[in-house]
């Protein structure tokens, strides 16, 4: 094509390029969707690909945001494995079908309550009450704590809608105590707790002391901010409070069932374990150590009975109405 | 009938592939909600529902009282600014206007996270002065005002080029004949200058409701939802609703287009380009004691849209922990340390940012060059689908062509599809920044006129030759100002990116976003920082070149940079 201009032989040569790489661009690498933190996962994947020489694609975002990205791909799927904070988010996927059986051997140590044979724990968190030890205020014990006139306007809670360990904490409540948790947060309310955003982003405002204390934040990425100096500080209420075990699975569409099994294999194996502990959550392992409290020290809450879909979305309406904007 | 020549058949597919094929999948699922599971049964079903939901009626309600609020605001600020700039010698005029283009550059939602560190309850202005604005900042009031103060830059400039350019001679015959100076302005200059300020306001509205950023940085707390945010949300949170977006997309761009139609309406027929040549009189009043006055409202307007935003990002950038607040002993480089550290995830995401936009440059740059050569030439076929395809994307919302794109490439029916890699982000970015080299080269290829290329042809030169040999190289600096443009916008871009990232690429703007999700704001306001300063080089690199190259006539207006009024302006 002598004539042809430049421009145009420079377009038709793109448009090639991409013709051909979008062919090839699905070969030989692991896809992960994950719930954060993002250096932990930035750390697996190393670890992983030094080991096994797979390379991994993470998509990293919050549980929500994974999740209704691997809904929008339902007819089109790209992810191998998903991570996520919330347990019931593997238990609804489990219901539908979507998930491969992988019973790794390192899952071993795992406990029974964090496994089953389609997902297991990576690690767990738990809910405290994240206080800035610097915004002159007491330092809260208990739940009830913040209702008190010390903490007026100073509380945020992230929203269970977006936050599925914090919908956990909800039902923990409920669970042990009836009706006094929903009193429990209309004094909340009324003590003006604002309510926003999914569970990392409640910390924020509390780091600057905009305000003082979150009901019911993660517990890992407090202990993080607080390794580099932050003056935060996390308490487990005396009462109980839950725990967030984040669930790993294969997803049965996955190409690279090999490769994925791999992957979980080496997120449970000790040098997994350990990067997880080193991002301050508790390794899903019992026999490896972490920097923080185990859940054998805290004080949790027992399960929720009725921890089904239609419980779920039941209280979760009730909260929506108690905190309401007139 | 007349075959279409090869470059405007070029042009055509690669627009239908940019910009109609988006477009029409989100028509496509408003219209079949079940598409996705490859069904066209149960036609406009989801119409009833998305439009009886309770929250619809207020998404567009506050979508409209905020956009209106921000063009309230910046006729309020930007008119009088613009016309004291245009009338009168003003003291650092040109310094002004540098400070005012700053606003561009800032992308408005990490001025929106500024501000949210800056006035909420003990944040950096309660530290320093004992108050807060918090109250003020979550509102619907405190939207608009970060809003308004990002982008009333567009309404300044538009006036004071318009007032400069056609007023002030005409008002000098105002004055000759007799006319006080109040009356010639209100019944010579402020006429003339009025379609230009209909034309940037409706331009500042279309650039407000079109914005992701900021009422997703400050709607939670202010209890306030926007069409842009609900879009996103409900693409991209569980449990998705596709047919619901693309509905409340179809509302967005429908309010889009019309302002922007009245726009492009009242300008039309007018010619704004002040590359006449002629030399104009720079009769400019002086402001006698009106002078401190007026520039102590430069300032406090330079202060406030400028500086404090600024301020407070570099402040949350250099210090060591948040809930140290300010103070020497919080001073530390450590989160820019963390950021440049090899194996960080921030590094590779200053990389894929600075690729793709150079990727977006490119191609931007080259299938814009080809639309507005085939339409300066008139007579070719396909001209006038080519002119409307490549301007579209102006009116455009971001969040629209993220969904578009995501619907029509996460079909199970193609063979190969760009989702999932990087070559989405191309595509998405190209499709939104493709009216600038459009509106730069066509107004350089204007100034050039027909006649030189028909001497080409006549002497033998094919279309393709006259192309690259004529038009090519007199365009040129129009189309490298244009795709620095285009980099600086496309490396910063948020809702697409947030949208179409593929497992495996981060962008500068994603992984801001995410560190402040996560809790780690002093990396990312380092982060945001380092990409402020390379877009700020870029930005400037790019006025100062079109400016030099493109207007051999610079010093009749050597002060005002060439913001075209109807040029699509950075939104993220």
């Amino acid at each position: 094509m002598p004539h042809l201009s430049k421009p145009t032989r420079f377009i038709s040569s793109i448009l090639m390029t991409i013709a051909f790489s979008t062919g090839a661009a699905q070969a030989q690498s692991l896809t992960v969707y994950t719930a954060g933190p993002g250096s932990l996962i930035k750390q697996l994947t190393t670890g992983f690909q030094e080991k096994t020489g797979i390379k991994v694609d993470v998509f990293q975002a919050t549980t929500g945001k994974v999740m209704a990205r691997l809904e929008a791909e339902a007819a089109n799927p790209r992810a191998d494995v998903l991570i996520s904070a919330s347990w019931d988010t593997a238990q609804d996927l489990d219901q539908r079908g979507w998930l491969a059986p992988h019973e790794s051997a390192n899952a071993a140590k795992v406990p029974a309550q964090f496994k089953s044979k389609d997902y297991v724990a990576q690690g767990i968190s738990a809910l405290g009450i994240i206080w800035n030890t610097q915004s002159g205020t007491p330092e809260p014990k208990d739940w009830k704590d913040l209702t008190t006139p010390a903490f007026k306007q100073k509380v945020t809670m992230p929203d269970p809608a977006l936050s599925g360990a914090s919908l956990d904490l909800l039902l923990g409540l409920q669970d042990a105590q009836h009706e006094g948790a929903w009193q429990l947060l209309e004094k909340l309310r009324d003590n003006g707790m604002s309510v926003s955003g999914p569970n990392a982003q409640a910390l924020t405002p509390v780091l600057q002391g905009a305000k003082s204390a979150v009901f019911g934040g993660v517990d890992y990425v407090t202990y993080g901010s607080i390794a580099k100096g932050e003056s935060v500080k996390v308490i487990f209420p005396s009462s109980g409070t839950a725990i967030a075990p984040r669930p790993m699975m294969i997803l049965k569409s996955s190409k690279n069932l090999d490769a994925a099994r791999k992957f979980i294999d080496y997120v449970l194996s000790d040098e997994g374990q350990r990067a997880v502990s080193d991002a301050w959550l508790m390794p899903a392992r019992a026999d490896i150590g972490a920097k923080r409290p185990l859940f054998k020290d805290i004080k949790v809450l027992p399960q929720a009975k009725d921890g089904s879909g239609a419980a779920r979305s039941e209280t979760l309406q009730r909260f929506n109405t108690l905190f309401a904007k007139p | 009938m007349k075959k279409i020549p090869i470059p405007a058949a070029v042009t055509l597919a690669a627009l239908a592939v940019l910009v109609a094929l988006p477009l029409s999948f989100v028509v496509l699922q408003a219209v079949f909600p079940h598409l996705g599971s490859g069904s066209l049964k149960d036609p406009f079903g989801a119409v009833a529902r998305t439009f009886s939901a309770s929250d619809t009626p207020a998404l567009i309600g506050a979508t409209l009282r905020t956009g209106l609020g921000v063009a309230f605001f910046c006729a309020c600020l930007g008119v009088p600014l613009g016309a004291l700039r245009a009338l009168f010698r003003l003291p650092g005029a040109a310094l002004w206007d540098l400070l005012f283009l700053v606003p561009f550059l800032l992308p408005p939602y990490i001025a929106a996270l500024s501000w949210t560190l800056a006035l909420q309850p003990k944040g950096y202005l309660y530290q320093l002065a004992g108050f807060d604005l918090g109250g003020l900042l979550f509102s619907q009031a405190g939207i608009v005002l970060v809003m308004g103060l990002s982008i009333f830059p567009v309404v300044y400039f538009a006036v004071s080029r318009s007032m400069a350019s056609s007023g002030a001679r005409l008002a000098d015959v105002a004055r000759v004949c007799g006319a006080s100076a109040w009356a010639a302005f209100a019944r010579v200059t402020l006429p003339l200058a009025l379609p230009a300020i209909g034309a940037s306001l409706l331009l500042a509205f279309t650039l407000t409701i079109e914005e992701y950023g900021v009422p997703a940085a400050l709607g939670p707390q202010a209890n306030l939802s926007l069409l842009t945010g609900a879009i996103e949300r409900r693409l991209a949170d569980w449990p998705i609703d596709p047919p619901g977006a693309a509905l409340l997309s179809l509302i967005l761009v429908a309010l889009a287009l019309t302002a922007y139609a009245v726009q492009r309406a009242l300008v039309s027929g007018r010619n704004y380009e002040t590359t006449t040549g002629k030399p104009a009189a720079q009769g400019r009043a002086e402001l006698g004691a009106w002078r401190w006055p007026v520039l102590l409202l430069f300032a406090l307007t330079a202060l406030l849209a400028v500086a404090l935003p600024l301020a407070s990002m570099l402040c949350a950038a250099l210090s060591r922990t948040v809930s140290g607040g300010i103070g020497l002993h919080n001073l530390s480089l450590a989160n820019f340390r963390q950021i440049f550290s090899t194996g960080g995830e921030a590094l590779d995401a200053l990389a894929a940012s600075l690729g793709l936009a150079s990727g977006t440059a490119l191609l931007a740059g080259g299938i814009g060059f080809l639309a507005a050569w085939c339409v300066a030439g008139k007579r070719m076929p396909g001209a006038a689908a080519i002119d409307a395809l490549a301007l579209l994307p102006a009116a455009l919302p971001g969040v629209v062509v993220g969904v578009g794109l995501i619907l029509a490439w996460n079909q199970p029916f193609w063979p190969a599809t760009p989702y999932g890699s990087w070559i989405i982000l191309l595509l998405s970015y190209t499709c939104l920044l493709l009216p600038y080299p459009v509106r730069y080269v066509s107004a350089a290829l204007a100034q050039i006129g027909e006649n030189l290329e028909a001497a080409a042809r006549v002497h033998g030169a094919t279309a393709a030759q006259a192309l690259r040999r004529i038009a090519l190289p007199l365009a040129l600096p129009s189309l490298i100002a244009a795709m620095l443009m285009v980099f600086a916008v496309a490396s910063r871009e948020l809702v697409t990116s947030l949208l179409l990232a593929p497992a495996g690429i981060q962008t500068i703007s994603i992984y801001v976003w995410r560190q402040f999700e996560q809790g780690s704001i002093g990396q990312g306001m380092a982060m945001a920082s380092v990409a402020i300063a390379a877009s700020l080089m870029l930005m400037l690199g790019g006025l100062t070149l079109q400016q030099r190259h493109a207007n051999p006539s610079a010093q009749t207006r050597r002060s005002a940079p060439r913001i075209n009024a109807d040029a699509p302006q950075p939104t993220s």
